[in-house]
């Protein structure tokens, strides 16, 4: 059984975060709320997402698990105005999704969820530093480093208590740093480490410029980057493993 | 088993010159596999699914090259691969060029953080991508084997790549794995062999032999919606035929697709080609056609031909423009219309039926289908069998095929019992120096004529020809020749040399039936020569030349 009504910009929201890795996934209606792991088919990336109960106008699950087509649900959702209202109904005898949007309605078929990808278990990391930034910091160090190549290396200066976002491009080089005074907060620890740039580009489109980005980092180490939205109802972390780092 | 060791093993394989050490180096990798045998005895083919099961992995070159670029790290794209392929020639040394891994994967930081590339790691991940369809699908496959490869070491990735290109060109054909079974788990050869033929399935064969051994192989047998390879036949001769089987089973030999039906009774049937490739949707009223009158469940082999609004069949291009065909299927159907022609009955009604003979076989074809099967004709007479390829040429077919009565069906085998006409490799011009009058219905014409070679200023009879032709041109035949008879002794006729025949045969003998000292055998009128004067005829030499060939 499951039931819910929920604005348009939260479901949309949810859904960037996960589709920026998958095409398809699992959707638990948990009855505290709907919860998605995913991680991509290479094995690199890994999305964590949970939408409290409370972040809906309504809500009432048991505990099924369904399977979805991201990129269908995602045209549905942005139908709506994002003010709207979404109506979301399970059928359980037919395994489609009823979706009702100020008059619209939309009959959803639903995937296997057997015929989906196992969520991933996620790696217990005990990561050294921990950066507390604005997502829009997080997108002009991106932004820049995809200026100049394909990677992009994240470190923690200990002694300066400063950020670093670079990028080593083959002749030109890119370096934000960002003191302590521009973070939000800052757990200085041993933090260096590379990463794909592709996929790091990716999960930076899902995250709001505005959201208090917190970004967990070792050396070698896989980075997470953890991030709430509806207005603290959901939240999402992403777990994205490093490059080895050549020199 | 890791892939790693699978990697190295099949490297050693690819090493070995030497056939019986071969076989070993396979059937040592095979005792070895544990609960991946399946997919070790595939993957060494080159292969990801059984031969039964036509599903692709459908990574054209060009994403190959795109993910082991990926792999390879910064600084190398699509292009480099490309150019390094064109110097090296094969995927497999391009991609172990490389060093891949630079981009770790979640499961390195997992609780023991060992994270192996295991065999069914690499299967699981390319049925993965094989299922991916639809929009987005091609990044998708892409992600996939990015994430195989970069798991990869040189000596992994060269094997992964072919694998991925389903070109192994490790040494290893379907008879080295069927010996190297047989040798692995102690079991007989043509155990194996007719267990691979019925499941056309290396894998599962495989397994069975293992776990079960002889009896178990025994036990396989055909099921519906798993498609077999076809029986093939080879080229042979009216005289190869009745010499080897006494008689021959004579059918039409269609120009058309070959199918093999599956049917369980009920559901809707499934349609496969030669290449066991599901051509069910481009066929709909093949599939109707057998849905309307078989009640039972079958496997049917046959032929789907093309015909006109008259029913005569049309060139084999026409069948084309419906064989897999995924768009306008109804269109097409307006515009090329399409007939089965049933040959075979593999299984029916709970029997399987490839170890029966032919006849037995064609019997059951025609009992559970009244409409659609070909007409055997069984015969010893090549007079008869040449009547029976006039009639099917005559009606716009591409000739007959002579099956021996007796034979069973061995799946995939281009065996002897099994036989295409072969069409005449040489033709002679010979003049026509006698005839007899026909009898019964053939009465008023001429009906066999005496052929002769020139030798000199002379002629030298070399055989006669009474068949390959219609009632039709035998009137007009009696008509040309009639006014050239020199005389008559009862039914035999002496004839002016004055008309030349084109025959084809398919072999001379030395004979001393006939003046010239040589026979042809089954010979069989084509044409009549009408730019040939009789001195231009062939000669006697020319037909010893031919002999001595």
């Amino acid at each position: 059984m499951f039931k819910a009504i929920v604005s348009a910009s939260t479901l949309r929201d949810a859904l960037d975060a996960v589709s920026v890795l998958v095409d398809e996934c699992k959707i638990r209606l948990n009855e505290d709320g709907l919860a998605i792991r995913a991680v991509d088919p290479a094995n690199v990336g890994m999305v964590d997402l949970a939408l409290d109960v409370a972040a809906f106008e309504s809500y009432e699950a048991d505990g099924g698990v369904i399977g979805v087509n991201l990129a269908r649900l995602e045209d549905i959702a942005g139908m709506a105005n994002s003010g709207d209202l979404v109506h979301l109904e399970l059928d359980e005898e037919t395994r489609k999704l009823h979706i009702r949007i100020d008059g619209l309605s939309y009959t959803l078929a639903l995937i296997d969820p057997d015929s989906i990808r196992q969520e991933p278990d996620i790696p217990d990391l005990d990561l050294p530093a921990e950066i507390v930034v604005e997502g829009n910091q997080l997108d002009r160090g991106i932004t820049a480093a995809d200026m100049v190549s394909d990677h992009i290396r994240l470190r923690v200066d200990e002694a300066s208590e400063t950020f670093h976002i670079e990028a080593e491009g083959d002749t030109d080089d890119v370096d934000l740093e960002v003191g302590r005074e521009d973070l939000i907060d800052l757990q200085a620890g041993p933090a260096d480490s590379l990463f794909s740039l592709d996929y790091l580009k990716d999960m930076n489109k899902a995250i709001p410029g505005d959201a208090e980005v917190t970004v967990e980092l070792g050396e070698e180490f896989p980075v997470k980057l953890h991030y709430e939205f509806a207005e603290g109802m959901g939240n999402v972390t992403f777990m994205l493993a490093p490059r080895i780092q050549s020199d | 088993m890791e892939f790693a060791e699978f990697a190295a093993r099949v490297a050693d394989v690819e090493a070995e010159t030497a056939d019986l050490e071969t076989t070993s180096l396979v059937a040592a990798l095979f005792r070895d596999a544990g609960a991946d045998l399946p997919v070790v005895v595939r993957f060494v083919q080159g292969r990801v699914f059984p031969a039964w099961d036509s599903t692709k992995l459908d990574v054209g070159p060009n994403l190959c090259y795109t993910a082991i670029a990926r792999a390879a790290g910064p600084n190398v794209d699509d292009d480099d691969v490309a150019d390094r392929l064109a110097d090296v020639g094969d995927i497999g040394d391009v991609a172990a060029g490389y060093d891949f891994g630079g981009q770790r994967g979640l499961s390195a930081f997992g609780s023991d953080g060992r994270d192996p590339l295991t065999v069914a790691d690499v299967d699981a991940t390319l049925r993965d991508l094989a299922a991916a369809e639809g929009s987005g699908s091609q990044d998708r496959k892409l992600d996939a084997l990015f994430g195989l490869f970069n798991r990869t070491d040189p000596e992994e990735a060269r094997y992964l790549a072919r694998l991925v290109l389903s070109e192994m060109r490790i040494g290893v054909g379907a008879g080295t794995v069927r010996d190297a079974v047989a040798e692995a788990f102690d079991v007989p050869v043509e155990a194996v062999e007719r267990a691979l033929q019925v499941a056309n399935d290396s894998g599962h064969v495989a397994e069975l032999a293992r776990d079960e051994g002889e009896a178990g192989l025994a036990d396989v047998g055909l099921e519906i919606g798993r498609p077999v390879k076809a029986m093939l036949a080879q080229a042979g001769s009216v005289v190869d035929a009745i010499d080897s089987w006494d008689r021959a089973a004579v059918e039409t030999k269609y120009d058309g697709a070959r199918v093999q039906i599956h049917y369980d009774g009920e559901s809707d049937p499934e349609l496969y080609s030669r290449n066991v490739e599901d051509v069910t949707d481009a066929l709909p009223e093949i599939a109707e056609f057998v849905a309307d009158r078989v009640d039972v469940p079958v496997i049917l082999d046959g032929e789907v031909v093309a015909v006109d609004d008259a029913g005569s069949p049309l060139p084999f291009q026409e069948v084309l423009r419906r064989f897999r065909r995924k768009h306008d299927v109804e269109r097409m159907r307006e515009e090329v219309t399409l007939e089965l022609d049933a040959f075979d009955c593999l299984h029916a009604d709970g029997d399987d039926l490839l170890d029966a003979p032919l006849l037995e076989r064609h019997d059951r074809l025609s009992s559970v289908l009244d409409a659609g099967v070909s007409t055997l004709a069984l015969t010893d007479d090549a007079d008869e069998i040449a009547d029976v390829e006039a009639d099917a040429l005559d009606a716009g077919h591409e000739g007959i095929m002579l099956k021996n009565p007796d034979s069973t069906y061995t799946p995939g085998d281009r065996g002897q019992n099994w036989l295409k006409r072969k069409p005449d490799v040489e033709t002679l011009d010979l003049v026509v120096t006698g005839a007899e009058w026909g009898e019964g219905r053939r009465a008023n014409h001429l009906g066999t004529f005496l052929l002769s070679a020139r030798d000199g200023d002379d002629f030298a009879t070399i055989g006669k020809v009474a068949t390959g032709i219609t009632d039709e041109k035998l009137a007009e035949l009696t008509e040309l020749l009639e006014p050239k008879i020199e005389s008559q002794d009862g039914t035999a006729v002496s004839i002016r040399p004055e008309v030349v025949f084109e025959v084809g045969y398919e072999e001379i003998q030395r004979s001393p039936t006939y003046s010239s000292g040589y026979a042809l055998r089954f010979p069989r009128f084509l044409a009549v020569r009408e730019d040939k004067a009789p001195e231009s005829a062939d000669s006697l030499e020319r037909v010893e030349r031919l002999v001595g060939e």
